[in-house]
């Protein structure tokens, strides 16, 4: 196995268990991503984009088939450890609770803190160029649920950035977001992919975007699921029905 | 801490401490004179001081359930009494103060306090993880509590068959129960009472850090390294001992678990879950034992229930919430 080899799926069935039998979305695929990787994942709506990243960071269990994680097995991890591998961004919005955007982005330095989560200098550092590496600064301390849906994405991608893990999953970051943002976002992205040697994977409907700033795509159809460098993507049948023929 | 937060702890210590000075002189039908105290002063030593405790271990242990409660569901409103958790142990402690007068032989069984404990525990256990599994598929607010509710409903009736069946003594000694007081009691009782709710709240200590990463729902909890299910049925477990203690010692006592944790967030503006675990110790005691001298001394040699006087204050501040919903 290649050093670095960051996420590795053998022979995976990802779907949902059911009492009636489970629901299988993708059958038996087979897929490696690797550090410095960026990797835009494109499909139609309900062809198991985000179940797939759910799985990816070990929160929906495979249906069969393996999950390693820099080259171990995803159920042999402690939660902790994975916590520090995996940073996720989801679509869900959270707050009430007097949360405000900083207490958001501090909870990704938790996997590192003690049993009270106090926070010393060094965490602190590090959720402060988090929220500047987000341009979030102006709004970190306004409660979470005031924040507007692209400034509170952008607040949980700050949260994904300061639990400084290796491999970053978003779930369609991209949606909420201003024009200008969405290419700040992904800029982002590829410059952590490029320079921070993370393995990033985006879910994202905006395939301008990805063609733009991902080295690679991954196709979710159907048919399963296709890794495929940018350029040879966009010979894909596969990739020409997403794009409905517009792109 | 920030010196703001400082002061204000100091002020709800210092309230603390004037609810038990008033609760110890005025809760009772006439005021205590402090100079004619003495060591062997039946009244205030027998029925004073185990009340005015009785209340300090009430309101913190009800307060800080319905702390776990709104954060474990996610629900600003979630509390101990509205989610049905109190009638559900309500309805265990009917279920064995009947049983024990049913089959004689086991009444001292039955009816001993310990049994009531351990019968008012599960039962709020058992509707705690009922409510949770339907909070599962439900994603509104409203609708859980209107199914708490139910679920109180459905309690209150079964009670009521039971106590229809029921012979005068035991119905009579439940129905005083039910009405929820403080003064049930004696010095002996809290040897039971205190160091289990001690024991409860000082375990909470340990966890404070899932409290605060379940804020953000299960799935950012699990992936900043918290075990959600084990975490939540500890969180649940020991919700459950706090209601089912109190209620098996003082009856159901309506409002404080929800009301308290909402009081400590407007207090506080922090979503540091550590902080509000004191908060709502300090507020719900304060309420406690304010609302004790209150129903005391309203109206001259009557001792109105304490129910009265917790609803009026947590069913408003229910209310307030629900039209001010944007800082839940």
């Amino acid at each position: 196995m290649p050093a670095n080899e960051k996420i590795t799926l053998k022979n995976a069935t990802v779907g949902y268990k059911k009492s009636g039998g489970d629901i299988a979305i993708l059958d038996h695929i087979n897929l490696s991503f690797y550090e410095g990787d960026f990797v835009g994942i494109a499909g139609l709506n309900g062809t198991g984009k985000s179940t797939l990243l759910k799985s990816l960071c070990g929160l929906l269990p495979l249906l069969s088939g393996t999950l390693n994680i820099n080259g171990i097995a995803v159920n042999e991890l402690s939660l902790e450890a994975l916590a520090k591998k995996v940073g996720i961004v989801l679509t869900e919005r959270v707050g009430g609770f007097n949360l405000t955007a900083y207490d958001i982005v501090a909870a990704g330095q938790m996997p590192y803190t003690g049993s009270f989560n106090r926070l010393n200098a060094e965490h602190l550092a590090v959720i402060e160029s988090a929220i500047d590496q987000c341009g979030i600064r102006n709004h970190r301390h306004k409660p979470a649920n005031e924040l507007s849906d692209g400034l509170f994405q952008k607040t949980v991608i700050a949260k994904a950035l300061a639990q400084q893990t290796p491999i970053l999953l978003l779930d369609e970051p991209s949606a909420f977001l201003d024009y200008a943002s969405k290419h700040d976002l992904f800029l982002l992205l590829k410059q952590l992919a490029q320079q921070d040697k993370k393995c990033i994977l985006v879910s994202s409907h905006d395939l301008d975007l990805v063609l733009k700033y991902c080295n690679k795509i991954l196709l979710v159809s159907e048919k399963g699921a296709e890794l495929l460098p940018v350029a040879e993507a966009t010979q894909s049948d596969t990739f020409k029905k997403i794009g409905g023929g517009f792109i | 801490m920030r010196s703001v937060n400082i002061i204000k702890f100091s002020v709800l210590v210092l309230l603390c401490i004037v609810g038990c000075i008033l609760s110890l002189l005025y809760g009772g039908s006439e005021p205590v004179q402090a100079a004619s105290i003495s060591s062997s002063d039946f009244i205030f030593w027998q029925i004073r001081f185990p009340k005015t405790i009785t209340a300090i271990i009430a309101g913190s242990t009800l307060s800080v359930a319905g702390l776990i409660l709104q954060v474990m569901f996610r629900n600003p409103l979630a509390g101990p009494y509205v989610l049905g958790i109190s009638s559900g142990a309500s309805l265990a402690v009917a279920v064995s103060i009947f049983a024990g007068n049913a089959f004689h032989l086991f009444s001292d069984f039955f009816i001993g306090k310990s049994f009531i404990v351990f019968a008012a525990v599960a039962g709020s256990f058992l509707v705690t993880v009922l409510i949770l599994t339907i909070s599962k598929k439900i994603n509104s607010n409203i609708v859980l509590l209107l199914i708490g509710l139910m679920f109180s409903q459905i309690c209150g009736a079964m009670q009521m068959a039971l106590e229809y069946f029921a012979d005068p003594n035991s119905l009579k000694s439940f129905v005083i129960w039910g009405m929820g007081s403080l003064s049930n009691n004696t010095n002996d009782d809290l040897l039971i009472y205190v160091p289990l709710a001690l024991v409860c709240t000082i375990a909470l200590l340990f966890f404070v850090k899932p409290l605060n990463a379940l804020l953000l729902g299960q799935n950012y909890a699990q992936n900043v390294g918290i075990d959600f299910n084990k975490n939540r049925f500890y969180l649940i477990l020991i919700s459950s001992l706090l209601t089912g203690l109190t209620t098996a010692f003082c009856g159901p006592i309506a409002f404080i678990g929800t009301a308290v944790p909402i009081l400590s967030r407007m207090i506080f503006s922090s979503s540091k879950q550590h902080l509000h675990l004191v908060s709502c110790l300090l507020i719900g005691c304060i309420i406690l034992l304010f609302s004790d001298a209150l129903c005391n001394s309203l109206i001259q040699n009557v001792s109105l229930p304490i129910n009265m006087i917790t609803t009026f204050i947590g069913a408003p501040l229910v209310i307030y919430l629900m039209f001010k919903n944007k800082h839940w």
